[in-house]
């Protein structure tokens, strides 16, 4: 198979991982295109961490290829994975040895040992107070930002990001966050970044895809996925009975048109646009409509209702 | 290879393992001491130099390398450091390279700590007949046998990579340190190849009828299969998490 010339960072065509008889990744097509924050989403035990792995040639693929930067990584590993950082999981340090002692293992491996980018960059993870304080007495988040460090202080063109907020508290989420942005924005960085964290991949990604039993459902722009999730009006009613009648009349059809839910509310899927009439219709017969509400379904839903219909 | 090398020795900063290696490389010199000072065991250097030998490259070192050479793979392993290094990248032959090295410097210094307390406490105990050249001879001569003790450790790599925690080699080293205890002065002892280095290096194989050639071949062909195995089995296999 020749090599690949296009944008896009990331492309496997047909990656599988089989254990035995259980495949854990069934034929994926990523893309990643440069500079997109890409999230990859699904519940644990999706694939997500194997299929990093493979990426990142820690895991050997039963089958399919994987280009990165356009490239056979096989056949140009120490070119191309040099221009990645990542994280796997929860990262790895020696723990004997301090945050600073850490990088300084790592850089001087890669060949760029630099006592100020190590300072420089343990300070963009707020680190700067830790840098003598040995790994094995750090906190999971503290870890976590020395993974991210490690993973970023060689100036990656391309980060590869497994669950990188566990164990982060919020304002430490909202940091990683802030910086993987600047990153993409500022140094045109791509990220791979996955989470079972559904709102943390709405907020950060350009570009969602829905993992699920090893599979790759869809890949989703953001703007693709707004026109996508189901929008639908909830009315509040005194008495639903009548409410439903008179939508019925209307030849819409219950559980298809609408669904009536709890506490008195009806859940309108069709004709959004006529909700003001039928607001008026219902007042009219004497119906107190308490509430009205135009809704849009959340990543969750979507992903729900994306899983079901898989 | 130079820098790899360093980078291992900066990992062992603060650990426990490399000062417990120094202390058990200290161990034979030590109990011989206690032998001479308590029972009489030996009245010259000559016998001490070779009572030490013995006793640290045919039984103790079997069961310290065995241990450190576990720890050297398990920690890459137990601290989840493995997908850090192999990912920055660093090629997995180039990896197995570096820890082989390592151990072979460890080897070396583990050697020259043992010669040196020796000879510190051959002095300490007043023993005769110190000369420059039997120091000289008898350090060459525990550098040689643990040389070629290195060469044999090599089914241990793979055992290291294969069973992480250190326990199981410290039993198997353990094991091993009897079976060559028991062994010693068998007749097929010169076929085993974690005594013959010993053996040879003392030149006690001149009392054997086996050839000395088919010791060493013992010794090349331990380490090759040791080799092979290990380096297949590192390349090919998944990286755990």
């Amino acid at each position: 198979m020749g090599e690949k010339m296009n944008d896009y960072v990331i492309e496997t065509r047909n990656l599988s991982k089989k254990y035995s008889k259980n495949t854990v990744v069934n034929s994926i097509n990523m893309h990643v295109e440069k500079g997109k924050i890409y999230g990859l989403l699904g519940k644990n035990g999706a694939g997500k961490t194997t299929t990093m792995c493979m990426l990142l040639n820690m895991v050997s693929p039963s089958d399919g290829e994987i280009f990165l930067f356009g490239k056979n990584p096989k056949k140009y590993p120490t070119e191309i994975y040099s221009k990645i950082g990542s994280i796997i999981e929860t990262p790895g340090f020696y723990e004997n040895l301090t945050a600073y002692e850490n990088l300084k293992v790592i850089s001087k491996l890669r060949g760029n040992y630099n006592p100020q980018d190590i300072n420089l960059i343990l300070e963009m993870v707020n680190l700067e107070n830790a840098k003598s304080k040995k790994f094995k007495d750090f906190s999971l988040g503290m870890k976590q930002r020395l993974g991210i460090a490690a993973a970023i202080m060689h100036t990656p063109e391309l980060l590869i990001l497994d669950e990188p907020i566990n164990g982060l508290d919020p304002i430490g989420i909202k940091e990683i966050r802030t910086l993987l942005k600047r990153l993409t924005h500022e140094f045109g960085i791509t990220i791979l970044i996955s989470s079972h964290i559904l709102s943390e991949i709405e907020n950060i990604a350009d570009v969602i895809g829905f993992m699920d039993e090893g599979i790759l459902i869809e890949e989703i722009s953001k703007e693709d996925l707004l026109k996508r999730l189901n929008k639908f009006v909830e009315f509040e009613v005194s008495n639903i009975d009548l409410a439903c009648e008179i939508l019925k009349k209307l030849e819409l059809k219950e559980n298809y048109d609408f669904t009536i839910e709890n506490n008195g509310i009806i859940r309108l899927y069709s004709k959004l646009e006529l909700r003001d009439q039928f607001n008026a219709l219902f007042v009219n017969s004497g119906i107190n409509v308490k509430k009205v509400n135009l809704c849009e379904e959340n990543l969750e839903n979507f992903f729900l209702r994306m899983i079901q219909n898989n | 290879m130079l820098t790899f090398i360093q980078m291992e020795f900066l990992k062992l900063k603060r650990s426990n393992i490399f000062l417990l290696s120094i202390i058990g490389s200290i161990l034979p010199p030590l109990l011989m001491f206690i032998a001479v000072i308590g029972f009489n065991e030996a009245n010259s250097f000559d016998t001490l130099f070779a009572n030490v030998n013995m006793y640290m490259s045919a039984v103790f070192a079997v069961l310290l390398f065995a241990i450190i050479l576990s720890y050297l793979f398990g920690r890459e392993y137990n601290e989840h450091t493995l997908k850090t290094i192999l990912t920055i990248p660093i090629s997995r032959e180039k990896f197995l390279l570096t820890k082989y090295l390592m151990f072979l410097v460890w080897i070396l210094i583990l050697t020259v700590v043992t010669s040196i307390s020796t000879l510190i406490f051959g002095f300490i105990a007043g023993l005769e007949g110190f000369t420059l050249k039997l120091f000289i001879d008898s350090f060459v001569e525990l550098l040689y046998a643990n040389v070629l003790l290195f060469l044999t450790f090599s089914p241990f790599v793979f055992l290291s990579l294969f069973i992480t925690n250190m326990v199981p080699a410290m039993i198997g080293g353990a094991t091993l340190t009897l079976v060559n205890l028991m062994i010693y002065g068998q007749n097929w002892a010169p076929l085993v190849p974690w005594v013959c280095p010993y053996l040879i290096a003392s030149g006690e194989i001149a009392e054997y009828s086996t050839s000395i050639s088919i010791s060493y071949a013992v010794i090349i062909v331990t380490f090759l299969i040791g080799l092979a195995i290990s380096y297949i089995y590192f390349t090919k296999k998944d990286v755990s998490l």
